[in-house]
């Protein structure tokens, strides 16, 4: 019964939930205020010297517009699935209407969110990624749970035209399990033990910027001399660097558990019989799914805290819609599961992919390796730094009492990652390890690779040594500078498993 | 895992593709891509002599700047013939390999069984010569996609056809499947 009143629903165009206009009002809100924000900057700079009463009325012309803008958008906003051609249909648009279509077989991915706002209101946004359509994604902005948790496995089941495969699929989704659910404690450890050098990168630039500031404001209330310095002992000195140095982290930390607490906030991982639902986040909620025949490269990442404490990320990298991404996109695409223990990381690798992946021979990279790593990130700065100070900027030369410091963290830091670098080889997976404090552990297996490319640059051709690519349709993995024979047996062997197997890719 | 461990030698009984004997391109080919330098150091050459010129300040460097224009010249030529002479290709029963490169030698290799299209590409001169490109793209993305040049058009035509072959053959079972 639930089925039928299902379907009447879909096959009629349909308007969001009446209370989207509020996500529209602010969605519309948000774009203008973007698109003017110079002429407001300026205005509040000007405040004191503008007509009020001429600003009040345009801001409430802008917010009535806005409102009706707001709800045409709503009015005009319809989707329906056209049973017909198999097709899920949208129409949007004011001025210029625009209709969507996208053939169901062809949606990949249906994911509900939520945002604040739409968290306030009630409402949820569903968010339809298709395989080769120009447009990425389609979004419906408002719409209810429910609706949408039926929209979501009506779109998702277009395999089974079949009535009663689907209804007995609707069955199921009720037969969902708890799979994995990461306790506030484990996101409160990640938060405290991860993404070290993005935080305090950031940090630094700020307080650099705040000292920055201080100085030269010293510099214009004209003293003769700078204050600070006539103040300070050397013993007051070391408190106040000790005194920063504490600051700093302290504020790394809360940055990051901040940070780690609201994206992930409730990460919950429930099992449906061939996927992983996700779902987690405190303000704004997302949820996506995981299918194990779409995921291409695996990882786990850790640390050494995070090793001591039991819990590391899982980084899921899934066959992507557009074939054209770089590399770095599709890391931006990974999907996290962060703070997981050791058994949750195995229930979730072996479901993934298919077993819990085993090292085998074990490859390293040439002590080469070590020596390029070294000239680029220690002689060449180092020599360039010297360089400068010693010929065109003297006034940098003071800065020299830092270079022990840095010499001796990025040699901690190049010496790790080359001790961690390795390649793992079995017949049923590859595992690369990398990292320097970090370490990265990613899986592939051999039957997901697309393409195969060795690189050797002729000076590496005596002491025979070269690099590996690994492409997949969800990012590649390479493997460099090591024994260009031991490279090549492997190509082949993988070339092997890929030209034998039964397995697809996806 | 214990498998491989136990009999690595199954590894050294594999086909290898760094024994395969590559097949070079049209040597028509090279004069495409020595056209190509050319008209990209014509394009330089003008913008460089507009700019000495009319800029008074840089009249007595023009030496300067037409020796190292020539010295690039001389090394680009040089780096492009090296360029021709690297590039090769095999089909084999179960994959397509491509090797390029100068500096670095790049060798990809793409099973038939991961290839999603193949497309032919013809260039002005190219087409003038009588020559065309194969370009084989996977799900791998941009950078994993081969592109052989310098192929004679009926080769290349030839060669789409037995991939368009390869591909079909794969194809039937999956498309069952699904």
């Amino acid at each position: 019964m639930k089925k039928s009143l299902m379907k009447a629903n879909f096959s009629q165009p349909q308007r969001q939930s009446l209370v989207g206009v509020v996500v529209m009002f602010t969605d519309t809100l948000q774009k203008t205020v973007r698109a003017f924000w110079p002429v407001l900057l300026v205005w509040v700079f000007k405040f004191s010297s503008l007509d009020k009463s001429r600003v009040a009325l345009i801001v409430g012309t802008v917010v009535v517009l806005i409102s009706i803008i707001a709800y045409l958008k709503y009015r005009n906003f319809t989707f329906y699935i056209d049973e017909e051609n198999d097709e899920f249909v949208l129409k949007d648009g004011i001025l210029n209407k625009s209709r969507t279509t996208i053939p169901l077989e062809k949606i990949q991915q249906v994911n509900i969110n939520q945002n604040l706002i739409q968290k306030f209101i009630g409402v949820h946004a569903l968010e339809v990624d298709s395989a080769g359509s120009s447009k990425k994604e389609v979004t419906i902005k408002a719409i209810t749970h429910e609706l949408a948790l039926l929209l979501k496995e009506r779109l998702l089941s277009s395999e089974n035209k079949n009535f009663e495969a689907d209804a007995e699929k609707v069955t199921e989704k009720e037969e969902e399990k708890d799979f994995v659910e990461i306790s506030f404690l484990s996101l409160v450890k990640t938060g405290i033990t991860s993404n070290y050098a993005r935080s305090f990168g950031l940090l630094f630039a700020f307080v650099m910027t705040i000292y920055q500031n201080v100085d030269e404001y010293i510099g214009t209330m004209g003293y003769n001399e700078n204050p600070i310095d006539e103040y300070i002992h050397p013993r007051m000195l070391l408190r106040f660097i000790t005194f920063i140095i504490v600051a700093i982290i302290f504020l790394t930390l809360l940055v990051n558990l901040s940070r780690t607490i609201l994206k992930y906030f409730g990460y919950k991982i429930a099992k449906k019989k061939d996927s992983l639902l996700l779902s987690y986040g405190l303000l704004n909620t997302r949820s996506t799914i995981i299918k194990p025949e779409r995921v291409q490269i695996a990882g786990v990442r850790r640390n050494f805290f995070q090793k001591k404490m039991n819990i590391q990320d899982v980084k899921v990298q899934q066959a992507s819609n557009m074939g054209n991404n770089s590399a770095k996109e599709q890391q931006k695409m990974a999907i996290e599961i962060p703070g997981c223990n050791n058994s949750e990381r195995d229930a979730i690798l072996a479901f993934l992919l298919g077993e819990i992946p085993e090292r085998g021979q074990e490859l390293r990279p040439s002590i080469r390796k070590l020596i390029i790593q070294i000239v680029k990130a220690l002689i060449i700065p180092v020599a360039i730094f010297l360089l400068l100070a010693i010929t065109v900027f003297p006034e940098i030369y003071d800065a020299i009492i830092f270079l022990p410091v840095y010499i001796l963290f990025v040699g901690v830091m190049v010496f790790f990652a080359y001790y961690n670098s390795k390649l793992f080889v079995s017949d049923d997976f590859i595992i690369k390890q990398s990292g320097a404090w970090d370490i990265d552990n990613d899986f592939l297996a051999p039957h997901k690779i697309q393409a195969v490319s060795v690189k050797q640059y002729f000076w590496q051709k005596k002491p025979d040594i070269g690099k590996v690519t690994l492409y997949t349709a969800g990012g590649s993995l390479s493997f460099g500078v090591a024994n260009y024979t031991r490279i090549k047996e492997l190509v082949n062997y993988w070339l092997y498993q890929v030209e034998t197997t039964d397995k697809n890719w996806m | 895992m214990e498998e491989f461990k136990n009999n690595p030698i199954n590894t050294f009984e594999l086909p290898k593709f760094e024994e395969v004997t590559l097949t070079k391109l049209h040597p028509k080919y090279l004069k495409v891509m020595l056209f190509n330098v050319a008209l990209l150091y014509f394009i330089l050459g003008v913008a460089a002599s507009v700019a000495i010129y009319f800029i008074e300040e840089l009249h007595p460097y023009w030496y300067a700047f037409s020796s190292v224009y020539i010295t690039f010249l001389v090394i680009t030529v040089f780096i492009t013939r090296i360029k021709f002479k690297n590039r090769g290709f095999a089909f084999r029963t179960h994959d397509v390999i491509y090797r390029s490169g100068a500096i670095a030698i790049n060798t990809t290799i793409i099973p038939y069984n991961r290839v999603q299209h193949v497309a032919l590409h013809e260039g002005l001169i190219s087409r003038a010569l009588g020559l065309a490109a194969i370009e084989i793209f996977t799900a791998g993305g941009d950078s994993s996609d081969v592109k052989i040049p310098g192929l004679e058009k009926e080769h290349a035509e030839k060669i789409k056809l037995l991939l368009r072959g390869k591909l079909l053959n794969e194809e039937e079972p999956n498309e069952s499947e699904l």
